[in-house]
This record gives C-alpha cells, structure tokens and sequence, in this order.
C-alpha cells in the first residue's frame, strides 16, 4: 500500500505540472531546429495563461479559451519572428523583450480579473474500466484532462515529423546551414516564421492550461518563471521531442518530490533539487565530445542574410 | 555669446537642483492637502497582500478628501531606496508607506536621509523620530481557525502550507495549531515550505504533497487562492487566507482570515492631519492592532465569520474546558472571538502553559507572549510535525 500510494501521488502529480512544461519546451525545440532561439516563452506562456482565462470567463467555454490562447501566443511570437528574422535583430534581447513585454501587458490587461473563481475549467477525466488497472490506471486515468493525453500525443507526432518527414528535414536543414538551404530554393526566413510561430502556439496553450486548467484562476505573474524552465529542458532534450518529454516529467516529479519529501530532507536543499538537477544534466552534456552529438543547431541565434557566409 | 548653451544648461540644472532639495526639506504643515506614497512589494493582482493594502489605499482616498496617494508596486526589497527617493523627490510626497518586511533598513536608511518627512514601514520592528512601525497580525485568527480544522479533521491531520520559515509564519502555524489540538488533541499538523511569497505552482504542488500524506483540513499562509481550490478539488475543507476567497469553493472553504489596513491607515494619516503625528515623534509608534482594533476579521468573506454549511458540524462537536466546562466548538469559537475582542483581553492563544514540540515549556503558566517575543519566535508548538528550519 505504502509505495503505491507514494508512486500514484508522486506521478499522477508529474503529468499534471509536468504537462506545461512540456509543452512548451516541444515548441521551444522547434523554433531553435530553425535556427531562432526564443527567450520569450515566459511572455508568450503569461499571454496565452490571460487571455485563456478572460475568454474561458466571459464564455464559459475553457476550450475556446484555450484556442484563442494558441492564437495570441502564435500571434504573440511573431514580434520576436519580426525583429528576429526580418530585421536581424539579436535574438537574446528580442526574446528578452518579449519576455517582459508579455509580462507587463498581461499584468495591465489582467487588472480586476483575479480573484474570480472560473467554474468553467477544463473538466477532469476518469476513464471507465481504465482507471481500475492497479498503479497505472489511477496515474494515467484518474483526474487528468484531455490537454494532458494530447500533449503525450504530440511528442511522437513532432518527432516523426522533424526526423522522418520532408517538412523535419527542412527545418533541421534552416537551423543547421540556412545557406545550404537558401541554395536548395528553400525560403529560409518563411521556415523560420513558421517554426517561430508554432512555439509562439503551444507556449500560449501551456500558459491556457494554467490558467483554466491547472489552477484555474488568473493572476498576476502566475506563470512564476516556468517559461525559464523551459529554456532549459529544450538544451537539456538535446532539441529532440522524445527527450523534452523525459526531461519534463523528470523535472515535474522532482518539483512535486522537493514538497513530498520536506518531513525527511532539509526543505532548502529539497528547494534546489530540481534545478541542481537541470544544471549537473547541463554541465555533463556540455563537455566537449558531446557537444556536437547533442544536436545544437549550427545556426542557432544567427540572423540569415543571403549571401553573406 | 558662444557660452551661452552652457550658461543655460547650468542654469537648469542648479534650479533643477534647488528644486529638488527644496521639495526634498519642506514639511508637512496639518491641515494641507496630504500626498502619500505607497511601495509594494508584489503586484497588486496577486490577490493576497499587496492588493489587502492597495485595496485599503482606495478606501483612504475614498475617506479622505484631503488626501492624494500614489503607488509603486513589484518593487524589489534591495531597491526600496531609490524608489523612496523617487516618491519623495519627484512625487512630492509627505508620507511614504513601505509594506514588506524586506523593506525595513531602506525605509530606515531613507527616514534618516529625509527627516522632514514621515515613513511607516509595515511587519518590522526598527523606528525612528519619523518612522513609525504597524502590523495587523492573524495569530489570533488562525487559533479560531485552528479550533474549527480541529472540530472537522477526520483523519486527524491537518495540512499547512507556509511561504518562509519566519517568525511571521511560524507565529501563525503554530497558533493555528494551538486551535487545532485544544479541540482535538490527537490531530497533528503538517508543514510544508514553499519558499516564496507568491509562486501558485508551488502552492498546488505543496497541497498536493499534504493531500497525499492523509491531510484533509487545510490552512496556509502565501499569496494566491491556490490552496483553498486545490483542497476543494479533493473534496476537502480550508481555510481562506488575506483575501475574501469563499467564492473560490463555497461549499469547502470553512472560515479563513480577512485584514482591514485600512483600518490601521485612516488612523494614521488622520493623525498627521490633525497635526497630532508628525516628522518629530513617531519613535514610539508601533500599531500591534489584532482582532479587538478591528484590524483583523474571522471569515473566508466580510461578514461571515463561519461557512453556515459548517455551522451543524461545529456544534455537534463538544469538549471539556477547564474554565469554561463543557462547551460545543461552536460556542468556544464565538466565547474566544469575543474574550480576544474584549479590551482586557483575558484570553489569549499565547497564554502558558505553551510547551514546544521537543518538550521545553516556551510560554510558563500564568505569563503571555510580548510582542517581542511573538515577532522573533522560532520554535514550533507541540503537535506540529514536518521541517522546521531554524528551529532552536
């Protein structure tokens, strides 16, 4: 009985946060296989997480809210895919920009929505007869939502695409040689809008899932640095779709774990695990060797001018 | 006349200068119109502390017609210095309010720069001639809530989650668990830290760890509603903390605790109008106001002290009190609200005998915690289990 309840706990809860994470950091892989770091998935996720929750209240339909989230976030990412690609910009600022710019704008606009209590969240989901299966039947189906099962989804379905597809090898193509590319009568800068927008759309969904979701509820500043986390898992997946998923769940059980633990282990040490984690991982598979097996794309936050390598 | 851009530029800048320091020396007369200046320490959509006192803010202005009031907020604690200077040299304000304990050695370190003007800092404890100190601290109210989670735990563990290990915290905790155990003497209390004032994640995934140890009543002291929906979605009861959070979970939220700083602000400020405070002699002022100054309120909403869906059960519920007899939790409830709102103040959740959980006896019979004593309070009382870091 002990340990069971411990392993339903400690990884029905994984899925839950582990699910925004993921999400982000899949779209995140995307926009850097095409060559655009992006650092502001905190703004594009803060956006996503407001505007879900307005429309979401206003309805009374989360999944609208949800889609209209993807809207903004995609929408969102194009002033980075603008100042970024179109106009060469340094990538780290625009993306830091955008960052605060998302935070300050959902800040202003989400003034007098907290402290409404949504009643129209995104219902949880019991499977019948699944959900009876010993361990795993109250872990995987038993009070988790459809964004969590399609998110699951979409992990091999992005990594189909970006190794075995035609549009993958495109993409990876960009992000290593835009050059190459460009040669190959490939639009460099219409790939790069794409993937851009792509992680603007699931960065928003993840910031939706908070806020009608996860929590439900708005407030201020909720989406509390996990577009950071992000950042980090995408390096951490070795910009592969499959690995983000580890790395996220992985991430996610450690987090529920540093509260779990705190009657056995010293909180603040607990407090770091997760992120102590995240840097050894870093610190290990950034040794010389690995580096180059680890995928980083060449082209990664350089600017494509045509003509100019 | 070649020089002359520069003749002007120095011009400008010296009457910039004059300004400055004429603005920064000038006191307060009583009577004028007032400018207040208020420094937050979170957003004021957190829904928890820095929107209690931006709400309370508005009732001032609301009140006073004589006043204008300005606001900083997310301001960090390190920085509060230079945003002080701000208020005060480009806002013109007479009073600046600062509302985060961080805050307490820049609003010391900028009270002793402007001695003409007046500073109130909120939770610390250092003062000066134009620096007063106030709080509307929720022990109390966490002991009433604490005997309500005790009558309604039927797992006899009740959950709690804390933002740091601070007196602060640590004053309310252990309170709440006096409450607790004085009606039911079996029930511990599970701590667990998050780490910060406001991180929602956090909060949820601290609740859930609770949930999972067999907690079924819960309490906490951060920022955000999370706790109160995430007990709600498990079915299980809690208690709001700052804000009015019944709406959250009307059918789970059983009490909770409500502040009123404006209470404490009207006063203040009148007082500067009326002359009766000013840059001079504010070394002594320190607001301590509980539940008998009206500071604080009992209820998950103004109003509602208990959540009436709860009110059967807490009077099906009875215990022997040595000095009050046989009572129902209900009666208790209503008998200490109104023994603590009393001036005298008969009773209070830190009379002794109070013994801490490793066995020393902290408080002796017949003596009360000082407020000295409550605001640098490390120990954690009998009955609560979990980490406590600091503790002596």
């Amino acid at each position: 009985m002990g340990w069971e309840t411990w392993i339903i706990a400690t990884l029905s809860r994984t899925l839950a946060y582990g699910t925004p994470l993921l999400l982000g950091t899949l779209g995140e892989i995307y926009a850097e296989r095409s060559g655009v770091l992006n650092l502001g998935i905190e703004g594009m996720m803060i956006m996503g997480a407001y505007s879900a929750f307005a429309v979401a209240y206003t309805t009374g339909n989360p999944w609208l809210g949800i889609l209209v989230a993807a809207v903004v976030g995609g929408g969102f990412s194009l002033i980075h895919a603008f100042a970024s690609i179109t106009l060469k910009a340094n990538q780290v600022v625009s993306g830091l920009a955008l960052t605060m710019l998302g935070l300050g704008l959902a800040g202003v606009l989400g003034r007098g929505w907290e402290g409404r209590p949504l009643f129209a969240a995104i219902p949880k989901i019991t499977v019948p007869l699944l959900s009876d299966i010993p361990v795993l039947g109250p872990i995987l189906f038993k009070g988790q939502n459809l964004i969590v099962y399609l998110t699951i989804l979409l992990v091999p379905v992005l990594w189909i695409v970006l190794y075995r597809t035609r549009a993958g090898i495109t993409i990876r193509a960009v992000g290593e040689s835009p050059a190459t590319a460009d040669s190959l009568g490939i639009s460099v800068s219409r790939v790069r809008y794409l993937c851009v927008a792509f992680g603007g759309v699931l960065a928003g969904i993840a910031g939706g899932y908070l806020s009608v979701a996860y929590r439900p509820a708005w407030t201020e500043g909720m989406t509390g640095g996990m577009g950071w986390i992000v950042i980090a898992l995408t390096i951490f997946a070795f910009w592969n779709p499959v690995n983000g998923l580890l790395g996220a769940y992985l991430f996610a059980a450690l987090y529920h774990l540093s509260f779990r633990l705190q009657p056995w282990v010293a909180p603040e040490l607990l407090k770091a695990m997760p992120y102590a984690f995240a840097i050894l991982v870093l610190v290990f598979v950034s040794r010389g060797t690995l580096q180059k097996r680890m995928g980083a794309p060449a082209a990664l936050t350089l600017p494509y001018t045509r003509g100019e390598e | 006349m070649r020089c002359r851009p520069y003749v002007l530029m120095i011009l400008v800048l010296g009457l910039l200068l004059g300004l400055t320091v004429a603005a920064g020396a000038e006191e307060y007369v009583p009577g004028e119109p007032l400018k207040v200046g208020f420094i937050y320490v979170g957003p004021i959509g957190d829904y928890g502390w820095s929107h209690a006192h931006e709400m309370a803010r508005l009732i001032c202005e609301d009140t006073f017609p004589w006043l204008d009031s300005v606001y900083v907020e997310s301001v960090p604690e390190g920085e509060v210095e230079s945003y002080i200077d701000k208020l005060v040299q480009n806002e013109n304000c007479d009073v600046v309010i600062t509302t985060s304990f961080g805050f307490m050695d820049g609003t010391l370190a900028a009270a002793l720069k402007y001695p003409d003007k007046i500073f109130a800092h909120c939770s610390g404890f250092k003062r000066a001639p134009n620096l007063a100190t106030y709080m509307a601290d929720f022990y109390q109210v966490y002991y009433l809530n604490g005997l309500m989670a005790g009558a309604l735990t039927k797992t006899d563990k009740v959950g709690y989650v804390g933002a740091f290990p601070i007196p602060e915290v640590k004053r309310h905790s252990s309170a709440f668990a006096i409450g607790v155990r004085e009606v039911n003497p079996e029930a511990e209390i599970d701590v667990r830290w998050i780490y910060e004032w406001f991180n929602p994640a956090a909060a949820k995934e601290a609740a859930e760890a609770l949930i999972a140890s067999g907690c079924d009543a819960f309490a906490f002291t951060e920022d955000s509603p999370t706790v109160v929906q995430v007990a709600a979605e498990s079915e299980l009861i809690s208690f709001a903390h700052y804000s009015p959070m019944y709406d959250f979970a009307p059918d789970y939220c059983v009490s909770g605790e409500l502040v009123h700083w404006e209470i404490i602000y009207l006063d203040f400020l009148a007082k500067i109008y009326a002359g009766a405070y000013t840059a001079h002699n504010l070394e002594t002022v320190d607001y301590w106001w509980l539940l008998q100054e009206g500071a604080v309120e009992t209820g998950a909403k103004p109003g509602m002290m208990i959540n009436p869906k709860y009110v059967d059960q807490l009077k099906a519920v009875s215990l022997e009190d040595p000095i009050l007899g046989p009572i129902t939790v209900y009666d208790l409830i209503q008998k200490r609200l109104e023994q603590m709102s009393d001036p005298s103040m008969i009773f209070d959740p830190y009379n002794g005998p109070i013994y801490d959980r490793k066995g020393t006896l902290q408080v002796p019979t017949g003596s009360r915690m000082s407020v000295l004593e409550l605001t640098t309070m490390e120990w954690a009382v009998d009955g609560i289990v979990g980490a406590w870091p600091g503790e002596p």
